[in-house]
C-alpha cells in the first residue's frame, strides 16, 4: 500500500515539482499547438510528395506527440533535481529508488496519452480523418503503451543525468531520432537496415504500427503483436533506467561523481 | 543493534581523484579527510568548525551515506554507513545551507508531503507531523504558498525539525531568522535529537554546541566544549585594528613582532579588520600601530580572546 502511495502521490507531486511545462501557456504552446502544427506540416508535405496518405501521418504524429512530454518529462524527473538542489534529499531517502522513479513516469505517461489523443482529434477535425468507433479503445491502448514506453525511455535518459551534466543534449538528439527512426513520418521500409533495427528498439515504433492497424479498422487481434512489442520495449527501458540509476548512484558514492546539493 | 552513541567514526578518510583534459589527462589526488575519529552522544549538539576546504562537508557526507569513505568506518546509531545505508537513512536528516533544497513550484505543504513520502513517514502520521512542523517554523497560514515566494530564511526553516546534519544552515539568513533558526535547533537538541552542525559563525557554535571539533587539513585539530576551546587562547591578548589599504608587507611585519602569536585579516568591503593575538604579558598595541604608520586607520581595540580567536589560533597552528 505504501509503495503504491509513493508511486501515485509521490509521482504526482514530483510531476508538479519537476515538469517545466505545467503553466497553461507552456503546456498549450509546447505540448498541444506544437505537435498539431507538426502534424499538419507532415500531412501536407506527404500530400505534396505523395509518400503516404493522411492516415499515415495523422496517426504517426499523434503517437509521436506524446514523446515530447514523455521523453523530456522523464529526463526532467531526474535532471531537474540538480536544478533545485534536491537530489541529495532523494538519494538520502530510505525508500526504493526504483519505486520513486518509476512512480514519476506514470503522470508523464498519462499526460502523453492526453496529448496524443488531442493531436489525433485535431487530425480528425482539421484533415477529416475517419476512424471507426470500434477502434477507439484499441487506439487508446496503443497511445497509452507508446506514452508509457516513451516515459521510461525518458527516465533512462534522465538516469544518464546522474553521470553526465549535459543530459539535455542527449534528449534533444533522441527526440530527433524518434522522428526519423520510428516510422511515424518516414515509412520504415525506405530506411537502411540498421536504421530499421535501431527503430525497433525505440519507443513508439510499434505503438505507431499498432495504431495505424487499428485506425484502418483491422481490429485489436491484428494490432496485438505490435502492441505487445511496444510494451516489451517500454519494460526494457524501465529495467534499464532502474539499473542505470542504481549503478550511477553507487558510483557517485564511490567516486564522488555527483554534485548532490 | 542500535548503539548508545549517535555517531561513531574511526579513522575516517576520503580521497578524491580528479582528472582534467582529454589528450594529456592530468590526474590529481586530494586527501579531503585524513583520519577522523569521533563519537557523538545521543542528544548532543556537536559542532564542526573549520575553514573552507577543511573537510567538514566531506565528513558529513560520509556520515550521512552520500559518500563512501576511502578508509575507516562510521556508524550511525550502530548501523554502518556503507553496508547498512537504509537503516542509517531511516534515522538521519540532512539540511544544507544556501538557497536550494526545496521544490520551488510546490507549496510548503506539498514540499513537506513529498519529503514525508520520500522518508517513509506513515500516512496516518503525516497530517499531524506536517501541521506540527508548520506551526513550529511559523508557516501556519502560509502553507499553500509556493516556496519560491518565501524568503531564504523561511525556506530553510522548513527543514529544521527533522534534522540531524546541518551543513551551514544559517548561511545567507537574516539575523532575525538566524536567531529563530538557532532557537529551533536548540529546541530539537533539547528534545533529544542529535545535531551535527557545521558553521562559520563562531557565536552560533559557541551558543549552541555542547562540543566542537575544529577541522583543518582534513584532520581534527581540537575537540572539546566551547569553554575548553576558548581556553586554548588563554594567556593571550587581542588587538583589533580597522584599517584601509594595508599592504601585505605590513601584515608580514606584524607577524614578526615580538610576542605576536597570530595575525589575521578580514576584508569588509574597503575596510580591513586586523586581528593580532599576542602573549597577554606583552603589550603589542604600540608596536602594531607603529608598523601601520601612514595607513588610514579606524577603530583600535584591545580585548580578551573569544572562541573565534581560539579557532584562529588552532587553525593557524595546524
Amino acid at each position: 500500500m505504501r509503495t503504491l502511495r509513493l508511486m501515485g502521490i509521490g509521482g504526482a507531486l514530483a510531476y508538479r515539482a519537476l515538469f517545466n511545462w505545467t503553466t497553461p501557456a507552456m503546456y498549450t504552446g509546447t505540448l498541444l499547438a506544437g505537435p498539431t502544427f507538426q502534424l499538419l506540416f507532415f500531412a501536407y508535405l506527404g500530400r505534396q510528395l505523395q509518400v503516404a496518405d493522411d492516415r499515415f501521418f495523422i496517426v504517426g504524429n499523434a503517437v509521436l506527440a506524446a514523446s515530447t512530454a514523455c521523453v523530456f518529462g522523464g529526463t526532467m524527473a531526474v535532471a531537474n533535481e540538480r536544478r533545485y538542489g534536491t537530489l541529495g534529499h532523494v538519494l538520502l531517502s530510505p525508500r526504493s529508488r526504483t519505486v520513486v522513479f518509476w512512480g514519476r513516469v506514470l503522470p508523464y505517461a498519462g499526460n502523453g496519452l492526453l496529448i496524443a489523443a488531442f493531436t489525433l482529434l485535431m487530425g480528425v477535425l482539421l484533415l477529416g480523418l475517419r476512424i471507426p468507433a470500434s477502434a477507439l479503445p484499441g487506439l487508446a491502448l496503443a497511445l497509452a503503451a507508446g506514452s508509457l514506453a516513451c516515459g521510461f525511455f525518458g527516465l533512462t535518459l534522465g538516469a544518464l543525468g546522474l553521470r553526465f551534466r549535459d543530459v539535455w543534449v542527449v534528449s534533444n538528439v533522441s527526440a530527433a531520432l524518434l522522428l526519423l527512426l520510428t516510422g511515424v513520418n518516414v515509412p520504415r521500409d525506405g530506411l537502411p537496415d540498421w536504421m530499421i533495427t535501431v527503430g525497433q528498439l525505440l519507443p513508439i515504433t510499434h505503438a505507431a504500427e499498432a495504431a495505424r492497424l487499428l485506425a484502418a479498422g483491422r481490429g485489436l487481434d491484428a494490432a496485438a503483436p505490435a502492441l505487445g512489442r511496444e510494451l516489451l520495449v517500454g519494460a526494457g527501458y524501465a529495467v534499464l533506467a532502474a539499473l542505470l540509476l542504481k549503478v550511477f548512484e553507487a558510483e557517485s558514492r564511490r567516486r564522488a561523481s555527483l554534485e548532490t546539493l | 543493534m542500535e548503539s548508545d552513541y549517535a555517531i561513531e567514526a574511526e579513522g575516517l578518510r576520503r580521497t578524491y581523484r580528479t582528472r582534467t583534459g582529454w589528450l594529456r589527462p592530468r590526474r590529481e589526488t586530494v586527501e579531503a579527510v585524513r583520519g577522523i575519529d569521533l563519537t557523538v552522544r545521543r542528544g548532543e549538539l556537536f559542532g564542526l568548525l573549520g575553514p573552507n576546504g577543511a573537510g567538514k562537508t566531506t565528513t558529513i557526507k560520509m556520515l550521512n551515506t552520500l559518500l563512501i569513505p576511502t578508509a575507516g568506518t562510521a556508524r550511525i546509531r550502530g548501523f554502518d554507513v556503507v553496508e547498512q545505508t537504509r537503516e542509517v537513512r531511516r534515522r538521519i536528516g540532512y539540511v544544507f545551507g544556501g538557497d536550494r533544497g526545496l521544490y520551488d513550484r510546490l507549496s510548503a505543504l506539498d514540499n513537506l508531503r513529498y519529503f514525508a513520502e520520500l522518508y517513509g513517514v506513515p500516512p496516518r502520521d503525516q497530517r499531524r507531523r506536517i501541521a506540527e512542523l508548520l506551526e513550529l517554523v511559523g508557516l501556519t497560514g502560509r502553507e499553500q504558498e509556493r516556496v519560491e515566494g518565501y524568503s531564504r530564511g523561511m525556506r530553510q526553516r522548513l527543514h529544521a525539525p527533522e534534522v540531524l546534519f546541518l551543513d551551514e544552515p544559517s548561511i545567507g539568513v537574516d539575523p532575525v531568522a538566524a536567531r529563530e533558526l538557532r532557537r529551533t535547533v536548540a529546541g530539537l537538541a533539547a528534545g533529544g535529537t542529535t545535531v551535527v552542525l557545521t558553521t562559520h559563525y563562531m557565536a552560533e557554535a559557541d551558543e549552541l554546541c555542547d562540543r566542537i571539533a575544529v577541522i583543518s587539513g582534513g584532520e581534527i585539530q581540537a575537540l572539546g566544549t566551547p569553554a575548553e576551546l576558548r581556553s586554548r587562547a588563554d594567556g593571550r591578548r587581542v588587538v583589533e585594528v580597522e584599517a584601509y589599504g594595508v599592504p601585505d608587507t605590513a601584515i608580514s611585519a606584524l607577524r614578526g613582532l615580538p610576542g605576536v602569536r597570530e595575525t589575521s585579516v578580514e576584508d569588509r568591503g574597503a575596510l580591513q579588520l586586523l586581528t593580532v593575538q599576542s602573549d597577554a604579558h606583552v603589550d603589542v598595541q604600540g608596536d602594531v600601530l607603529r608598523e601601520l604608520a601612514g595607513i588610514r586607520l579606524g577603530r583600535v581595540d584591545s580585548r580578551e580572546p573569544t572562541l573565534e580567536d581560539a579557532y584562529v589560533a588552532i587553525v593557524g597552528a595546524a
